[in-house]
């Protein structure tokens, strides 16, 4: 299983490709929107963790452009910040608040991959 | 009538009529002398027989009935002349009718002379007009109020039809003038309908409603929110005849401000040209004894008789009364029962008993309408002011194409009714039932009787103006929910209306009379920030916004100079606005400004502080597990530590960790209910019938706010799927332990090939959606641990159920 993971933290990009390899994905990592949707097309993740604020492009843009491409993909929406109230967001499969306790991002993929 | 009968009611007149009647041959000397011609001369009835007018009247009194006879013994015709004289030092009128007596060869042989005191006409004549100056130039301040002001006035008759919109009616709701007079309320949403019924009802028992903020619909079909005060307009004699209504847009509160700063100060003239010629009941009361008079068997004897009236506003001669049956045998039943009763008692029993106007005759002759610039019968009356009587209509091509249609009349006569040289209408009568030729003698006798009563009417008329003009001025100005009060050029209050008696909290008793600077500002002279006090200095309009703390709170002061009619500055008019909500509302603004911009900062800071903080306790995480001992703990120290740096951050910024929705106890039918609510006015406008079928209330934990919009996204795509004008089911119920809303339209249906996608996002069939709205919807569904399932068929319809289990 592929994980894509879109953030533009580098030391965030690190944790999460270690931590998901133990889990024994496969992490695959964008820094940007432009890389990010370059690799949802070359790589074909079979989940995505999306950032909401990138450098180039406003990541609920891009969820929008992954669910027109692939809607079946699953897009775990990870923030720094509340945007529950941004309907927008509720497009994606699950939202969840940017937290040093990954066991929750960990067990959302698990049950968005097992389905 | 037999000869001695006819004598009978001679002498009956001759004897308790209240005017002097003379008898007079052609040497002027007096053979006949009734009592009441004794106070014009000094000496009884019986010592007048036989003396010569011109010794016993002119040289005592100054009014000279010889002078009057003597034109009718030249001419052969009645002769009707006002006299001014003066009796013991007081100033009176009389009026002067020489009436003919003929030989059988025509010869005038002597004449009898009617005199009426008309002193105290002429002078409440005079003081009529004086009053009617007055409001008159009152009247053009306010209608500069109206017609100028910010607000919408809007006046319409009691069941609504609008009778006057001004300048920023038009503005505020788009409709034109045109567009709306004589319609029924075209800027209520429908959906509202049944709540502005409520309050004419309210106001037509007399209650004004005051400060409803609600909805209202531009021309262009866009909702907007007005704040709304209705009041009754009320006859002199207290009946509710309509409704005004004075609205503000409080969606453009700013624009209107500054509008109200520009131009304050004018009053709307249509607000009263509609009800000019309204009548109330003392001049109705007047005019049914004029026409019953004309038509009473012992009266002047004519079958049918109407009143029109000038109405100088368009022009026209218009309906005002009429009497007389409607058939032969209406006729014949009114005849007998008049018979019995003598024109005095008539003309008692409707002085004294309600009016009653429903006549079918009556309101015929209310509908006719005639203008002026046609050339009829009618018409000619009024412009060469004198009688015409048309023995066939046949005959004369200029017949009134309206009476013979509308009445059948085959013959008539009409007679202006002058008073002081001005046509104000005319009085036309026929046979229509006895079919008895119009003789010259009653012609001669209702020209006579016209120019009686024609004085009295436009009397009463301009009584009834006088009286209707001061209401309206006094509704207005009660109605408007500024305060509105004139100060003379010395500061002292001159008329002050209920806002200001509300705002005071003091009767108007005790604001009246005193200086304004005390009551309004409580200081001991002018203020020198006060509109009013440099409105007197330099006699120009001020408008500014004032903060006045003895009031308490922020105005809108305008003030604008009043000239009398030499153009001496009197005092002024004032508007006092209460803007303090509105400027309480505007720092409210920069403050959520401020606030938004310190919600940009914690965004900000939140994405800058959370980021390294994940990093460094993730990785402190993954470190913990790799050591033992001190390390191990001194990695778990930071762990701990960045949980609850992270716990800080949350709490600051208001998050709810990881989930999206918030839970608590809601009552499924108030759930459903405000949903459709949210959508009611969409709904309506679109004609689309809503069926509920609504089981027992059931109580679910649930997030409202994201079920609601969970329902409203179904409930939308079933609106727009019916477009308009078909039904949408909506039933609530328990099933299997799980709370069901079932929400059924009768649209165009989902295409069988669309149906697996309807719930991916972005997905969409129609030309304007997001393709969120059902993706949404299904993931709250989802958060709730519900499920929801659709049927349809392209064509009939869809149906959506969503199940939301029940603990």
């Amino acid at each position: 299983m592929k994980i894509l993971v879109v953030d533009d933290d580098l030391h965030i990009q690190r944790l999460y490709k270690e931590e998901f390899e133990d889990e024994g994905y496969e992490v695959v990592i964008a820094s940007n929107g432009k890389e990010a949707i370059e690799m949802f097309d070359s790589e074909a993740p079979d989940i995505v963790t999306l950032d909401i604020l990138l450098p180039d492009v406003d990541g609920i843009r891009l969820l929008r452009q992954m669910k027109e491409k692939r809607p079946k993909v699953p897009i775990i929406m990870s923030t720094a910040y509340d945007y529950r109230d941004d309907f927008a967001v509720w497009a994606s499969e699950a939202y969840i608040v940017k937290s040093s306790d990954l066991d929750e991002l960990k067990s959302t993929i698990k049950k968005l991959l097992g389905k | 009538m037999d000869t001695a009968h006819k004598q009978k009611l001679a002498e009956i007149i001759f004897e308790n009529i209240q005017d002097s009647i003379i008898m007079l041959d052609r040497d002027y000397r007096i053979l006949a002398v009734n009592s009441p011609a004794e106070k014009w001369t000094g000496m009884t009835a019986s010592d007048l027989i036989d003396k010569n007018c011109i010794d016993v009247f002119h040289d005592i009194t100054g009014i000279c009935p010889h002078c009057a006879a003597k034109v009718t013994f030249e001419t052969g015709e009645v002769n009707i002349v006002t006299q001014k004289g003066n009796l013991k030092n007081t100033t009176y009128y009389a009026e002067l009718s020489v009436y003919p007596v003929k030989n059988e060869t025509g010869e005038v042989i002597e004449c009898v002379i009617f005199i009426q005191d008309i002193t105290e006409r002429m002078l409440s004549h005079e003081d009529t007009l004086g009053l009617y100056n007055e409001v008159t130039q009152t009247k053009e301040y306010l209608e500069g109020i109206i017609e100028n002001s910010a607000d919408a006035i809007v006046t319409s008759d009691i069941n609504g039809i609008i009778k006057s919109w001004n300048k920023a009616a038009e503005k505020i709701y788009g409709f034109n003038e045109q567009e709306v007079i004589g319609r029924y309320l075209p800027f209520i949403p429908d959906s509202l309908m049944y709540i502005e019924k409520e309050y004419i009802e309210r106001i037509q028992k007399g209650e004004t409603i005051r400060h409803i903020e609600t909805k209202r619909r531009k021309k262009d079909g866009t909702l907007f929110e007005v704040s709304l005060t209705l009041s009754p307009i009320k006859a002199a004699d207290g009946e509710v005849i309509g409704i005004s209504g004075i609205s503000r847009d409080i969606s453009e509160r700013k624009r209107i401000e500054k509008e109200l700063i520009s131009k304050n100060l004018e009053l709307s003239r249509l607000f009263f040209i509609s009800s000019a010629m309204r009548g109330t009941l003392e001049l109705d009361k007047l005019l049914r004894m004029v026409l019953t008079a004309v038509t009473m068997g012992n009266g002047l004897g004519f079958n049918r008789a109407i009143l029109f009236l000038i109405d100088e506003d368009k022009d026209t001669l218009k309906g005002a009364m009429g009497v007389g049956p409607v058939s032969q045998m209406e006729a014949g039943q009114i005849w007998e029962r008049l018979e019995k009763k003598t024109l005095s008692e008539i003309i008692h029993d409707i002085e004294v008993s309600p009016m009653k106007k429903d006549s079918f005759f009556d309101r015929l002759s209310h509908g006719m309408e005639i203008p002026l610039s046609e050339e009829t019968i009618l018409t000619k009356t009024v412009k060469e002011k004198k009688l015409f009587n048309i023995h066939d209509v046949k005959k004369e091509p200029l017949s009134d194409l309206i009476l013979i249609q509308q009445l059948g009349t085959e013959a008539y006569a009409v007679s202006p009714l002058i008073s002081r040289d001005k046509v104000i209408g005319v009085i036309w009568v026929d046979n229509h039932f006895n079919k008895r030729p119009i003789a010259e003698e009653a012609i001669r006798f209702l020209s006579a009787f016209s120019n009686h009563v024609a004085t009295a009417i436009e009397s009463a008329r301009l009584f009834e103006q006088v009286a209707l003009a001061e209401q309206e001025l006094e509704n207005i100005f009660e109605s408007i929910s500024d305060m509105v009060y004139f100060i003379s050029k010395d500061y002292v209050l001159k008329s002050i209306n209920k806002a200001v008696c509300r705002r005071l909290g003091k009767p108007a008793e005790e604001i009246i009379g005193k200086k304004c600077y005390e009551v309004f500002h409580g200081m001991n002279g002018p203020w020198a920030e006060c509109p009013h006090h440099k409105t007197v200095e330099i006699k120009k309009a001020f408008v500014e916004e004032v903060e006045d703390h003895h009031l308490g709170g922020t105005f809108i002061f305008s003030s604008s100079p009043i000239f009398d009619t030499t153009g001496e500055f009197i005092g002024t008019v004032n508007i006092v606005s209460d803007i303090t909500e509105l400027k309480n509302l505007r720092e409210r603004v920069v403050m959520a400004e401020r606030m938004a911009a310190l919600g940009e900062v914690a965004a900000k800071v939140a994405h800058e502080i959370r980021n390294p903080l994940v990093s460094l306790g993730g990785f402190a995480k993954r470190l913990e597990k790799k050591l033992d001992g001190n390390l191990k703990e001194y990695a778990d120290i930071i762990v701990n530590e960045v949980e609850r740096l992270e716990g800080i951050l949350n709490e600051i910024l208001g998050f709810v960790k990881e989930t999206r929705v918030v839970k608590e106890i809601v009552n499924s039918i108030s759930l459903i209910e405000e949903v459709i609510y949210l959508i009611k006015s969409d709904i309506e406008e679109r004609g689309i019938v809503l069926v509920r079928e609504v089981d027992e209330p059931t109580e679910m934990h649930i997030d409202p706010n994201r079920m609601k919009e969970a329902l409203l996204n179904i409930l939308k795509n079933a609106v727009q799927a019916v477009g308009s004008n078909g039904t949408i089911f909506i039933k609530t119920y328990v099933k299997d332990n799980s709370a069901v809303f079932e929400i059924k339209d009768t649209g165009e249906g989902i295409a069988e090939e669309d149906l697996p996608f309807i719930f991916d996002p972005f997905f969409t069939t129609k030309k304007t959606g997001t393709g969120l709205g059902l993706t949404i919807t299904h993931r709250i569904i989802e958060e709730h641990t519900g499920s929801i399932e659709v049927e349809s068929k392209p064509g009939t319809g869809s149906t959506f159920r969503v199940f939301i289990p029940l603990k």
